[in-house]
């Protein structure tokens, strides 16, 4: 091997003349020439702060320990609507259980006797008189009686109302 | 299974959890509501649940026909006809059909043709007239292209047979329910806290006003008018008037209130009748479901108002006698749909007379309108023409007050005051109490309750609208 090059006589045969494919994809500059640019639309005035940036969610997150949950969809207020209505209904109901406590032993001294009627009578008056013991049958007795008192009151010179039977 | 009675309650609140559960199933929801309803309907006679389930399957078959005829030729006005026949055939059987074969029995002997007419004990079944009108209105309202026909046979049953307006209405139209029951109801706090102040309001009208005055003045006068005086008989007569105002205003308050629980609206019933100034006013303001059937589905096809006075005048009259019959089958039923027919003649010929001018003071329109409506609560309420004549013969009669009581004149004087509160009252407390914690509106509605409770007599009687 040497510094010179091969001289020209010598034939190159037999090894080949062709080039073989390069495994490589072709170099830039061998492509023939796409479609043009698009048009710029490049703002000279605009300001790189300007531009929405992610945000760091622990950033975000500030003085507050979790982030705040976000605001209720439609579903979510009738759902809560629900619920305070069931809760309102509840309330009344263990209300009227305790002060009109009577009222279930009533009905039931109404009915003709069954194995309900009876049941719903012994709970009653069990639940009637344990709750009398506190006292809760006040506000509906005196209720009751200044009603009775109102009802037998009779105008000047009018007959006083028959004992009642 | 009346409203005010505890086994509703317990009834009412089954359904509302229940139902509320299958919030995200409207279709069960709605088969739930629909077996709820035949089970409260039950209560009073199990075998006319049948009649309610072949009314709807009825109506909605001539829907389904009227909406198919009209896709292929148009023609639906005889199937209309077949609807609206069969729905009044089923209402004429039940409700009439002793009534006219007793009339048609007087009449023959009258001629000296007395026959054994083949007189029934019929039942009369609870709320018919309510529900059959339903079922005309929706056949006639799928004809005229106001309501599309329901998607399935279930929206149309349980449009007949939602409990709340069941028995005694209001009557609800296709057009106001079908399009709720397409989608799962909402309950807001502004519809919760309405219906519930309605249903203490309700209850209060109907078990202290009505009860107190119906057993304690109204029914001892009218049972034997001549054991009393001047006083007693006009206390009973204005005592009447506030009654069946409470009675059957309450049982509309209260089922708009259970409706409004279960996330369904229903269309207003009343609107402080006795401040109406003339007859037209007063059918505005009483029974608005009925005034406005009555004119959307007799009075306008009779030809309305679009003929001239003179037969405006006579379709006017027409459909009051026929809204006279529709409460009950009785000549004083009549009588009394004349009197307003008559009334209302009056007031069109006058205001033919004297155009829109105001002729007469409002507080004498008042007074005399509510007179007249009084009048007829006479023959509303008496069962025969002789006892209405006693009772106006007893206005003559001068004695000493013995049923009158402070406590019912006090009531008589607030039945009649409330009349007088700003019209949307009610809704005026519910915007106010909406935004209050549970527990307090829990606690002042359980109060109001408990003062109701404590104050109503023993027992309470049926809503005098249920006969109709």
């Amino acid at each position: 091997m040497n510094d010179h090059r091969d001289p020209p006589e010598i034939p190159l045969e037999p090894f080949p003349v062709h080039p073989q494919e390069s495994p490589f994809p072709p170099l830039y500059e061998s492509l023939p020439p796409g479609p043009a640019d698009p048009h710029s639309d490049w703002n000279q005035n605009a300001d790189a702060h300007d531009l929405p940036t992610r945000e760091n969610r622990l950033a975000a997150l500030g003085r507050f320990a979790f982030p705040p949950a976000p605001p209720l969809d439609d579903e979510g207020i009738a759902a809560r609507d629900r619920r305070w209505t069931s809760r309102t209904i509840v309330v009344v109901t263990a209300f009227l259980l305790v002060f009109n406590a009577v009222s279930p032993l009533n009905w039931s001294r109404q009915q003709a006797p069954s194995w309900l009627q009876g049941t719903v009578q012994q709970m009653s008056e069990v639940w009637v008189g344990q709750l009398a013991v506190f006292g809760v049958d006040i506000p509906r007795q005196g209720a009751r009686e200044v009603w009775m008192a109102l009802r037998e009151a009779r105008f000047v010179g009018q007959e006083p109302a028959p004992p009642a039977p | 299974m009346l409203f005010p009675t505890l086994a509703f309650g317990v009834f009412f609140l089954f359904v509302y959890f229940t139902a509320w559960s299958l919030d995200r199933e409207n279709g069960r929801r709605k088969l739930f509501l629909l077996l709820a309803s035949w089970f409260f309907y039950a209560q009073w006679d199990w075998r006319f649940v049948a009649l309610l389930i072949f009314s709807a399957v009825l109506n909605w078959g001539v829907g389904a026909l009227i909406a198919r005829a009209r896709e292929q030729d148009g023609k639906t006005a005889w199937l209309v006809g077949l609807g609206g026949a069969a729905n009044l055939l089923i209402l004429g059987f039940f409700k009439y059909y002793g009534f006219f074969i007793e009339q048609a029995g007087d009449l023959l002997m009258r001629f000296g043709w007395e026959r054994d007419l083949p007189l029934l004990q019929i039942v009369l079944p609870v709320g018919i007239s309510f529900f059959t009108f339903q079922g005309i209105s929706y056949v006639v309202d799928v004809h005229r292209g106001k309501t599309p026909p329901a998607k399935s046979l279930l929206d149309v049953m349980l449009l007949m047979s939602f409990f709340p307006h069941l028995v005694a209405g209001p009557i609800v139209r296709a057009s106001d329910l079908l399009p709720q029951f397409d989608r799962a109801p909402r309950l807001t706090r502004a519809m919760a806290t309405h219906g519930l102040l309605l249903i203490v309001w309700g209850l209060f009208k109907k078990t202290v006003i009505a009860s107190e005055l119906s057993v304690n003045l109204v029914d001892p006068v009218f049972f034997d008018p001549s054991a009393y005086g001047a006083f007693d008989i006009a206390a009973a007569v204005y005592g009447y008037a506030v009654q069946i105002y409470c009675d059957f205003s309450a049982y509309s308050d209260m089922a708009i209130g259970i409706a409004a629980l279960l996330g369904y609206s229903f269309p207003r019933n009343f609107d402080q009748p006795y401040r109406a100034s003339s007859m037209q006013s007063f059918w505005r303001r009483w029974h608005i479901s009925l005034s406005s059937w009555l004119r959307d589905y007799l009075y306008v096809p009779l030809g309305g108002g679009r003929k001239g006075l003179a037969a405006s005048c006579i379709n006017v009259f027409i459909t009051m006698v026929l809204g006279g019959l529709w409460h009950g089958a009785a000549w004083t039923f009549l009588a009394w749909g004349a009197l307003h027919g008559g009334v209302q003649v009056i007031e069109r010929l006058g205001r033919a007379v004297f155009g829109d001018r105001k002729v007469i003071p409002t507080v004498i329109g008042v007074l005399v309108t509510f007179h007249i409506v009084c009048l007829g609560w006479i023959l509303f309420r008496a069962e025969t023409f002789e006892l209405a004549m006693a009772m106006l013969q007893g206005l003559g009669r001068i004695g000493p007050v013995t049923a009158l009581t402070p406590l019912l004149l006090t009531l008589i004087v607030g039945g009649l005051a409330m009349h007088w509160l700003p019209s949307r009252a009610i809704e005026g407390v519910a915007e106010r109490l909406k935004a209050a914690p549970s527990i307090t509106l829990g606690l002042l509605i359980g109060a109001a309750f408990l003062l109701i409770e404590a104050v109503r007599p023993d027992g309470v009687a049926p809503f005098i609208y249920f006969q109709f």
